[in-house]
């Protein structure tokens, strides 16, 4: 049987019944809404969860004699050690001078510059705490040519803590309401196949193929699907505008969310249709 | 053009609906099936048209032993029988041309040979100019006629009719019959459930009376 049938019959059971139609689309709609801001929020608690992590490192004051090529040879081999970046007593004076202002006058006093040259160490992800920091940086202590060794370690571990505590809270949260968002759609989905029982036992009677009768559904599925993703994706613009005026949100993919509700709308609405059909078709 | 031997039909809760029933139709016969609520008249045309699976024996529907007809082989089949039935199962958002237009529309029928058909059925039932009505616009007689309609347009090669005068009053009765006399008349095997004696009896053909899913009486 052809498509165009398929999708005639489709496009006239919406029209005919307008109002479940839209009564469902708002359903999914908001549904895939409620999805998509735990989304969002777990996506940015899971971005600043890695962002401290790349933050822990451990910097190396060095004495002004110290050999650089030597230690950063030396360090490179310490287990747990990926990178190694050299910062200048110059550099190091331009940075702070550039992150505080009013340095300009104090430094002004010191006839040199009164920074050490140092490196900054950064770590294999498995060395990103407490226990790896000490470790590594007591090694490093014993290395010639360091002066000292500081590392923000409790502060950020406390950190991470908190947001990995967040982050689990909100995934648990993401998966109830990811099964309550299926449970309800595809609720609202069969409310629309049985609203149309009597034609779908006509449809057998005549003699119409499953694929005749599961077209037009799966047709409505697909419409509602994409219309719920595209309304679900503008209200969640909205409430990210609205939001970013109280807080800030780093990490908003716009075209990632976008294709994202939207695919899921295709999704739900196709396997839906076909998994609510299935009874009527057996 | 079809056959049940020894056919026993046994719903949930060990009702049976059909007990050790053998009977069978030649091609162009009109047969009445009659007998009390309950007795097993739908289950036999159910079982014809393979929307019940017997429990027990064999139905054989136009060269087709049923129990081996596969599933995606069935809405081919079913397109060769035409069913009514006493609620006329009409699509109430649709006009009476789309109802009828319905059955066809269901195989790839070309639209220009889909008008021509529905217009010269629509005119065989004498119904021609409500083809733009709704079900509810119509009475009873006339939705059975539409129902009628729908099921004669794929030329089928069985009708059956469940209780198609039960809603109706007497003159509309007559009428249906009439027509599916004239159906029957014209080749099509009639099968037809029914408890309106009365109307049976006028008739002259063949009756099989059911009781408590077994045949009494043939003839």
């Amino acid at each position: 049987m052809s498509l165009r049938i398929g999708i005639r019959e489709g496009l006239r059971t919406i029209i005919r019944s307008r109002s479940l139609f839209i009564l469902s689309l708002l359903v999914a709609a908001i549904s895939f809404y409620l999805l998509s801001i735990f989304a969002l929020v777990t996506v940015n608690l899971y971005k600043m969860a890695n962002l401290l992590d790349e933050k822990i490192e451990i910097i190396v004051f060095l004495e002004e004699r110290a050999d650089v090529q030597l230690l950063k040879n030396n360090i490179n081999k310490i287990n747990g050690v990926k990178e190694i970046i050299y910062v200048s007593a110059e550099a190091a004076l331009k940075q702070l001078q550039e992150e505080v202002s009013e340095t300009k006058e104090i430094v002004g006093i010191f006839k040199d510059n009164p920074l050490p040259a140092s490196l900054r160490i950064k770590l294999e992800p498995g060395f990103r705490n407490v226990k790896g920091l000490e470790e590594i940086s007591q090694k490093i202590l014993l290395l010639k040519g360091v002066k000292d060794t500081i590392y923000g370690g409790e502060l950020v571990e406390q950190l991470k803590r908190i947001t990995h505590i967040m982050l689990f809270f909100d995934i648990g949260l993401l998966l109830i309401i990811t099964l309550s968002v299926i449970f309800v759609i595809f609720q609202t989905i069969k409310l629309t196949i049985f609203a149309h029982a009597t034609e779908i036992e006509i449809m057998k009677l005549v003699g119409a193929t499953d694929a005749f009768i599961t077209i037009p559904f799966i047709f409505q599925g697909l419409i509602q699907g994409i219309l719920g993703g595209i309304i679900a994706y503008i209200l969640l613009t909205i409430t990210a505008r609205i939001g970013s005026s109280f807080f800030a949100i780093p990490f908003f993919p716009r075209l990632y969310f976008f294709l994202g509700s939207v695919l899921f709308g295709i999704i739900f609405g196709i396997i839906g249709s076909s998994i609510a059909l299935r009874r009527f078709l057996k | 053009m079809i056959s049940f031997d020894k056919v026993t039909k046994i719903y949930q809760k060990n009702w049976i609906a059909l007990d050790n029933v053998s009977f069978e139709i030649q091609k162009g016969e009109f047969l009445f099936i009659t007998g009390p609520t309950g007795a097993g008249k739908s289950t036999i045309l159910k079982l014809i048209y393979k929307e019940e699976e017997p429990s027990k024996g064999t139905i054989k529907v136009l060269d087709n032993n049923l129990h081996f007809l596969k599933r995606s082989k069935i809405p081919e089949f079913r397109r060769k029988i035409g069913v009514i039935f006493q609620d006329f199962k009409l699509l109430p958002d649709r006009t009476v041309e789309e109802n009828v237009a319905f059955a066809l529309e269901v195989t790839d029928t070309p639209p220009r040979d889909l008008k021509k058909k529905v217009f010269d059925i629509l005119a065989y039932v004498r119904l021609s100019h409500k083809k733009f009505n709704y079900p509810y616009q119509l009475s009873g007689g006339e939705q059975q006629k539409i129902a009628i309609a729908r099921a004669l347009i794929r030329d089928p090669y069985i009708l059956l009719a469940d209780e198609p005068t039960g809603n109706l009053d007497l003159k509309s009765s007559q009428e249906i019959l009439e027509i599916m006399l004239d159906i029957n008349y014209k080749g099509t095997t009639v099968l037809m459930a029914t408890h309106n004696q009365l109307l049976v009896r006028k008739t002259k053909k063949r009756i099989i009376h059911l009781q408590d899913g077994k045949i009494i009486s043939d003839k």
